[in-house]
């Protein structure tokens, strides 16, 4: 329990530094005093600690820009991870993703017919969710027998849907030359286009959904067992798995709308998270969220920083450097 | 009036339109050992399933307390149930505390966390089971039977009057296979707990079970009690196989041993099924021969043996006809005559590693008779037959003038079954010159 608290406690402090860095950071740094001065200007209590005025423009970038993407870095972050724990545990295989089941693939479709087809009549985020939703319906309709989910066909049938839809995306970049980088982009995922109303658009799919999950992360360790066993250990084996499913979905439906096809967070954070925190979803999934957010907010400080003034797809910083941690954990580990 | 805990009523199953289970009745009483074998595919496992409510019954029911499981949700079923199914696994690494601290889940509440009770009652299952040394290993670094013994506290911790064992012993070494059996035997005891279990080892479902179901082909084949369920009669037309069921002199419990396939007699060749051969034997010295020929698909009799003797065991399970004494008796001349009936419509004689004393001198006289009317005898000589010899020398008398009038000697039992063969051949041959 103490060892608990203790990485609770650690990541606590990682996510405010990675925050406050985060909002410091960028084309035109600004210094941590002016950041804190600049957050604690609406309430009068703070603001007679940390005193003194701040430039307008500043606040402009504070507010307008830094703030609403740090929030939605780690709403995304935590979203995926949360998300794939929730993957991992129904697929019971580590090596599931939040992707798995199709949804990036949908959703990047729906971004290219908004992008090449149809521009202006839907916006981007909004076809990318509404696709990737219906994707993992289509899914879910595939899988089904007799009432019931078998999880290979749900693995095997995102699989495939999974493939169509990147075919046909694949198709649609290939015939309209046009506008083919910003969809590349959008593809390769980042946070140059937040804003407030992304970050509100958001919050409610991954704000109730990953409680929603930590919800059942009791029956999901007794269905690491196996189906059968939970079964007669009294859970409701297909109704956590429709609810986990609909709530992955949403969640990993929302994360893309708005930032994207981000790669790698939604699989290796929660395995790098259960390397210290042990395979226990109550302890896993709200630590892997943190962890989650914590990891896309410090790789999109990189991002925006590495080539600056430019910007690069948060989706290969996080592949870049994360997946060399990774495996440096994987050798040093054994278990 | 014994109250009933679960009733399987005219259940069936159905697979698209293949019938896995059809029409099984049965019933469990508190506190009992309820064992169901049968041969794989018999449907044992579904059967398991249909009462846990994994699945779904075609037809029929299942009545818990006497109250149909669909009445039930799955939280109540499972205060009521327990299920060790025949193999978990899983690839994350939860310890073995966790896993047992799982089976408490039907008693904690959605919105609340396992209490220092259920913390207690895990400790106290694990005890029992005697893992609780193993409380922080992972459950994906221990052995097989560690594990098993982990989900069987599971089971325990899930506070049922029910526990259903899916093969809980299959993979796991005779140590481990006892040990396991012992903690289910002592639940079974100690707390009441009534145990179904599933196994396709007839002896160890036999030592631990009361009362005993057979199943075949998706229907029962038997039931009752284990002796009653367990005759080599049944086991010849569930399993297709000889075996011998005897009652273990040291546990009392009844055991079965497979002895061969039973052989379908017209895959072996019209000569040979027709070809008669009498045993003289006693003492268990003819049963490996009688199994043997048998086998080989000869027409084998027998002849004179004590009731309750190892031969005449054999000799009904191979349906083989015999001359047969009251225990511990001597061999009469009525007897005697019989024997010598038989004999004379063999064509051969088999004088088995018999020991003699005063009662079956005339089981020696038999094969000397038999040379008389000019039957082959075949004597086998394993045991010299002064160490088998408790008559003072009578019997080895006998036994020289044998040999003098001309009986074939096989030191070594294996040689008997080759000589039997190079013998009717010969005689085959012998007959298509003529």
């Amino acid at each position: 329990m103490t060892a608990r608290n203790t990485v609770f406690s650690f990541l606590g402090v990682a996510l405010v530094v990675v925050f406050l860095l985060g909002l410091s950071v960028g084309s035109v740094n600004i210094p941590l005093s002016v950041v804190l001065k600049g957050i604690t200007k609406g309430f009068p209590f703070f603001r007679s600690f940390t005193g003194g005025e701040v430039k307008e423009g500043y606040l402009v970038i504070l507010f307008n820009l830094r703030l609403p993407r740090v929030l939605l870095c780690v709403l995304v972050g935590a979203g995926l991870a949360c998300a794939g724990c929730c993957m991992q545990g129904l697929f019971r295989n580590p090596m599931a993703s939040p992707y798995v089941i199709g949804i990036s693939s949908g959703a990047s479709f729906g971004a290219a017919l908004a992008l090449l087809i149809l521009p202006g009549i839907f916006s981007l985020p909004f076809a990318a969710f509404v696709s990737g939703v219906g994707t993992a319906f289509l899914v879910y309709r595939i899988s089904q027998v007799k009432g019931k989910i078998p999880i290979e066909r749900l693995l095997l049938s995102g699989i495939a849907v999974g493939f169509f839809f990147s075919a046909v995306t694949s198709f649609l970049m290939y015939i309209a030359a046009q506008d083919m980088h910003r969809l590349f982009f959008w593809i390769m995922g980042g946070f140059w286009a937040s804003s407030w109303i992304r970050l509100f658009v958001a919050i409610p799919f991954i704000g109730f959904g990953i409680p929603g999950i930590f919800f059942f992360s009791r029956d999901l360790n007794i269905m690491q067992l196996g189906e059968e066993s939970a079964i007669t250990l009294g859970v409701e084996v297909e109704l956590v798995k429709g609810v986990l499913l609909v709530l992955s979905s949403l969640i990993v439906a929302a994360c893309v709308s708005v930032s994207g096809v981000i790669g790698f967070v939604g699989l290796i954070i929660p395995h790098l998270t259960r390397l210290f925190v042990g395979p226990d979803h109550r302890v896993l999934i709200p630590a892997s969220s943190l962890v989650g957010g914590i990891f896309l907010a410090g790789c999109d400080i990189l991002a925006r920083t590495v080539v600056s003034p430019a910007e690069l797809p948060v989706g290969i910083i996080t592949s870049c450097f994360g997946a060399p941690f990774f495996i440096y954990l994987l050798t040093r580990r054994r278990w | 009036m014994v109250r009933l805990l679960l009733e399987v009523r005219n259940l069936s199953y159905f697979i698209e339109r293949k019938r896995i289970l059809e029409d099984i009745n049965f019933k469990l009483f508190p506190g009992e050992v309820l064992g169901i074998v049968g041969p794989n595919g018999a449907g044992k496992t579904t059967l398991l399933k249909l009462i846990s409510g994994i699945l779904q019954p075609s037809e029929g029911k299942v009545l818990v307390e006497g109250k149909s499981i669909k009445k039930f949700n799955r939280r109540e079923i499972s205060k009521k149930i327990a299920m060790v199914p025949q193999n978990t696994y899983t690839s994350f690494p939860f310890t073995a505390f966790d896993v047992v601290l799982m089976g408490r889940h039907p008693h904690v509440g959605r919105f609340k966390q396992e209490t220092e009770k259920d913390l207690n009652k895990v400790k106290e299952c694990m005890l029992l089971a005697g893992i609780w040394h193993l409380r922080d290993k992972k459950i994906t670094e221990i052995s097989g039977g560690e594990l098993q013994k982990v989900f069987i506290a599971q089971a325990i911790s899930q506070e049922t009057p029910i526990l259903l064992l899916d093969e809980p012993t299959s993979h796991l070494d005779i140590n481990s296979q006892l040990e396991i059996m012992e903690i289910v035997a002592e639940l079974n005891k100690k707390k009441r707990k009534s145990v179904v279990l599933v196994s396709h080892d007839l002896n160890l479902a036999a030592r631990y079970s009361g009362r005993m179901i057979l199943l075949k082909e998706g229907k029962v084949f038997a039931q009752g009690k284990v002796e009653e369920v367990l005759t080599s009669e049944n086991i010849k037309r569930v399993y297709h196989l000889n075996a011998l069921v005897r009652k273990h002199p040291v546990t009392g419990s009844i055991y079965t041993l497979p002895v061969s396939f039973r052989v379908n007699s017209k895959d072996k060749g019209e000569v040979r099924r027709k070809r008669k051969v009498h045993l003289i034997g006693g003492g268990g010295s003819a049963s490996r021969m009688i199994k043997e020929l048998c086998d080989g698909g000869y027409d084998v009799s027998l002849g004179v043996v004590n009731v309750f003797d190892a031969d005449f065991e054999t000799a009904k399970l191979f349906e083989v006809p015999c001359v047969v004494e009251a225990p511990f008796s001597p061999i009469t001349s009525e007897s005697y005559e019989k024997n010598i009936r038989f004999i004379r419509e063999s064509e051969l004689v088999i004088l088995c590693n018999v020991p003699f004393g005063e009662g079956n001198l005339l089981n020696l006289e038999a094969a000397l008779e038999a040379l008389e009317m000019g039957v082959e005898v075949l004597v086998q000589n394993k045991v010299p037959v002064e160490k088998r010899d408790y008559t003072g020398g009578k019997a080895k008398k006998i036994f020289e003038k044998l040999l003098d009038k001309g009986a074939h000697l096989v030191e070594d039992e294996r040689e008997v079954t080759r000589f039997v063969e190079e013998f009717f051949k010969s005689r085959v041959r012998q007959e298509v010159r003529r």
